[in-house]
């Protein structure tokens, strides 16, 4: 029951956005006017700011959460998603430009990298489309998922409509106008929608099956105002709407207005709202600390051993530097805030070219709140790496220079990574963008552990046994494990030496610690003793947060697939035969 | 999609393995009478380092010696062995007989196994390495060495949910039937051979394997294979499996890609610098 209740909380962690549009107009008694979308993210200050940043949006005065869009309030709630909204019953929401050329060619110039703005270009490869009649369209996604058209409408600046997938979109629009009390009408004459005020709801025929529900997708639900709810609520169900959630002032409201929710065709899920709804409180985001380690009994296997089995992840560890860097604080502990605002730059910046789909951190598929650790280096204590010998400073000193990726030669060139054949005894384990699930499966006096970026498994057994010989050396090594206590103490031998962590040379020594720290926490630590490289041992540690419910560590067949390496080296080969050629033209 | 066979089909495949039985099992009896240690669950115990013994990663049929590469002298060389498909033949459809030749043909660069690709089900089986198998609490794990490759066999998931996407080793569920474990493991992508001889068969592959103890340090290694598509009615192989007895018997990482680059990459490498 413990489990059961952490895993409550912990899907709690994840990222939400709520867009609330607060439209200031007076209604008909049952009149509704479009109040909220409720997106889901993983940083509500980040998402505030990307906002602000890109569709002129303002602060909420006083709130870390929400922005307001022209007449438009948009909220941010943490919560975990399982996508983006594409796709889903509400495929996307549309803001209106002045200038849309002028913004396209802003955000291409400030790039992926920096912003985490998604451009999605049209099959000829162009960022806009001109309509004949309607007006020019774009689309981008916010770094959550969330697709967003732009359009250039000076009849409406800002928030602009509410594009709904449907599998009879006729009946779909049919549904917001008679339910919600909308005007049936055509924008700019070419579009069937639905108009509530300034804003419009269309519809597009879904046709490859039935679109997504809303519900758990970065778009999660859309929100509607009415005069009077108990009033629009007995409407409703005369029409046979199907109520979700009746009218209550919800736990954690910031006001005592009334909300509904109801759901719409397609799986829309619309809340309703009456006047003075002003939101819920954005839930407290925060690691799972609730159970120390001094109380916490690690379960044990029915043969009796400490049981790890399951599935962890390192999608919270993604984004904590190796060394503690300046100005960590005097605690080396980040706030939450900071926390998640870290993950978000380490995800967007850890990439080279991988699009967003690629990087779980940022899809907010991850339930883990992510580590406000400062550093991995617990020892030395100060966070950071011991000096490196004199000898090592020599060897880095007169290395050769390294051979960049459009260079290579051949695969070596380009390290056991990019080639998928390991990331070495010490990287295999670190967080990374993708791939950060880490599966465990013991038997009696066995331990293996599986993971899943390249794919690789070791196993361990826990019981004395006599090592490899000499003349057997692996790229993982010959894991040596024991039982510590409740800690499994694994020592890593044998290893050929071909990769390397920072400079390690091939007679470094690996040992590893777990020890399982609450029902969701398995506590990694390295050390790495490698008196050729540097003065005195060194001490990493962080978390693999489990995630049984939902993660599956699905084949990650990286070699089969890699199609990079075919094309780095043709790539590499084509500028070789253009310099040869140029060569040749010069003599 | 639901995982399960249809009933019809089922029971179609259960007279069809039964009549298998009858006219095959000369260990019926001796399976029928063993009775093996009992794993922490009270199910049998077959955790450790088991390997096939025999020449069906070369050919699941009979198969006489025949050259291999002639640089590699009688190493090379493809050595004879019995098939290990119960009746023999292996039913493909005409219109797949024109692949398996093409398969045959290419195999020198075309086996995945050639590429260090993931050997898929049932070929990880028989591979001529050992592999190693966990019996934990809710999952199954089992460890081949070559390239790396695993399995999940989850043993807690009563109506499985379709495989996520197809990949090369499949999604595997099993149940214990008295002493035998039964997997199902579908959800391929159909890439993957069942030996160096071009077998192969489609995503649409459903193979049904049932192990069984049948003394203290051998299984009896059964695996039917549907694929309506290649074939024109389920088949079989059966061969034994044996426990490697030595004292530090383990499975060794086989990290084969380096091997594998020369014949994918070969043409894209510059060479004359880089002797390392």
């Amino acid at each position: 029951m413990k489990c059961r209740s952490t895993y409550v909380e912990s899907t709690k962690l994840i990222a939400k956005l709520i867009a609330a549009l607060a439209v200031a107009f007076p209604f008909a008694l049952n009149a509704a006017t479009p109040n909220h979308i409720q997106i889901a993210l993983s940083s509500t200050n980040e998402a505030v700011s990307w906002y602000e940043e890109h569709l002129d949006c303002e602060r909420v005065v006083g709130r870390n959460d929400a922005v307001v869009c022209g007449d438009t309030n948009i909220e941010f709630f943490v919560g975990r998603t399982v996508g983006g909204s594409q796709g889903s019953a509400v495929d996307h929401i549309g803001f209106s430009v002045e200038d849309l050329d002028a913004k396209m060619a802003e955000l291409e110039d400030v790039g992926v990298r920096g912003s985490g703005v998604r451009l999605i270009r049209f099959d000829d490869g162009a960022l806009v489309r001109d309509i004949p009649g309607l007006f020019k369209i774009a689309f981008i996604t916010d770094p959550w998922g969330t697709k967003i058209e732009l359009v250039e409408d000076e009849d409406v600046i800002g928030f602009h409509h509410i594009h709904l997938n449907s599998v009879d979109p006729a009946a779909a629009l049919d549904w917001y106008a008679q339910v919600l009390d909308g005007e049936r009408e055509s924008l700019k004459g070419m579009l069937d929608g639905v108009r509530f005020d300034d804003i419009w709801v269309l519809a597009t025929l879904f046709t490859d099956g039935r679109p997504g529900i809303t519900q758990g997708r970065t778009i999660d639900h859309i929100g509607f105002q009415v005069a009077d709810l108990d009033a629009a609520a007995a409407d409703m169900n005369q029409l046979n709407v199907e109520f979700r959630q009746d009218p209550v002032v919800p736990e954690g409201g910031r006001s005592d207005a009334k909300q509904a929710f109801v759901l719409g065709p397609d799986g829309v899920m619309i809340a309703v709202v009456e006047p003075g709804w002003a939101g819920i409180e954005e839930e407290s985001f925060t690691a799972d600390n609730s159970d120390s380690e001094e109380l916490y009994v690690v379960p044990r296997t029915p043969w009796g051993e400490p049981d790890f089995q399951g599935i962890w992840t390192a999608d919270a560890a993604h984004g904590i530097p190796l060394q503690r860097g300046v100005g960590a604080g005097e605690a080396g502990e980040l706030t939450p805030e900071e926390a998640a605002a870290r993950r978000e730059r380490g995800t967007l910046n850890s990439i080279w070219g991988y699009d967003r789909e690629w990087r779980d951190t940022t899809l907010g598929y991850v339930r883990s709140a992510p580590s406000t650790q400062a550093a991995m280096v617990i020892d030395p204590p100060n966070g950071q790496l011991p000096e490196t010998t004199e000898a090592y400073k020599q060897l880095v000193a007169n290395a050769p220079p390294r051979i960049p990726p459009q260079r290579a030669r051949t695969p070596v060139d380009l390290g056991t990574y990019v080639r998928c054949i390991t990331r070495g005894p010490v990287g295999m384990m670190m967080p990374s963008i993708y791939n950060n699930g880490l599966q465990i499966i013991q038997s009696p006096g066995n331990i293996a552990i599986q993971k899943e970026m390249i794919h690789e498994t070791r196993v361990i057994s826990t019981e004395p046994r006599e090592g490899l010989g000499d003349g057997l050396k692996t790229w993982l090594g010959d894991s040596h494990g024991r039982w510590e206590g409740d800690t499994l103490v694994i020592e890593v031998r044998n290893l050929n030496g071909r990769t390397s962590y920072l400079g390690s040379s091939p007679d470094m020594k690996l040992t590893q610690r777990f020890t399982r720290t609450g029902p969701d926490t398995l506590r990694y630590e390295f050390t790495v003793e490698d008196p050729a490289v540097w003065t005195e041992p060194w001490t990493g540690m962080f978390n693999f947060v489990r995630d049984d419910s939902q993660y599956e560590l699905v084949e990650y067949a990286c070699h089969e697939g890699n199609y990079g390496m075919t094309n780095t080296l043709s790539a590499a080969r084509t500028l070789d035969a253009r310099e040869a050629e140029e060569a040749d033209y010069q003599e | 999609m639901v995982i399960r066979l249809k009933p019809t089909v089922f029971l179609t495949l259960q007279a069809f393995l039964a009549a298998l039985a009858l006219s095959v099992s000369a260990s019926a009896q001796e399976i029928a009478n063993y009775d093996p240690e009992e794993a922490w669950d009270g199910n049998p115990d077959i955790n450790g380092v088991w390997q096939a013994i025999g020449t069906a990663h070369w050919d699941l049929q009979d198969h006489e010696a025949s050259a291999g590469l002639p640089e590699m002298g009688a190493i090379g060389a493809v050595p004879p062995g019995q098939g290990v498909v119960v009746g023999g033949e292996i039913p493909y459809l005409d219109s797949a007989l024109e692949q398996k030749q093409a398969n045959w043909d290419s195999r020198p660069t075309g086996d995945p196994e050639t590429k260090c690709y993931l050997p898929g089900v049932p070929r990880a089986t028989y591979l001529p390495y050992p592999f190693q198998i966990l019996q934990g609490t809710d999952k199954i794990m089992i460890v081949y060495g070559f390239a790396e490759a695993n399995r999940t066999i989850h043993m807690n998931v009563e109506n499985p949910e379709p495989a996520p996407l197809d990949t090369w080793m499949g999604r595997s569920h099993g149940h214990w039937e008295g002493n035998t474990l039964v997997v199902d493991a579908r959800g391929f992508n159909g890439e993957a051979w069942f030996d160096r001889a071009g077998n192969f068969a489609s995503s649409n592959l459903v193979v049904t394997e049932r192990y069984t103890p049948i003394s203290a340090d051998a299984m009896l290694y059964e695996a039917t294979i549907e694929d309506p598509t290649v074939f024109s009615r389920p088949w079989q192989i059966r061969m034994p499996l044996y426990r490697r007895l030595e004292p530090n018997a383990r499975v060794i990482e086989y990290k084969c890609v380096e091997f594998s680059e020369e014949i994918l990459y070969g043409h894209l490498m510059k060479r004359e610098e880089n002797e390392d």
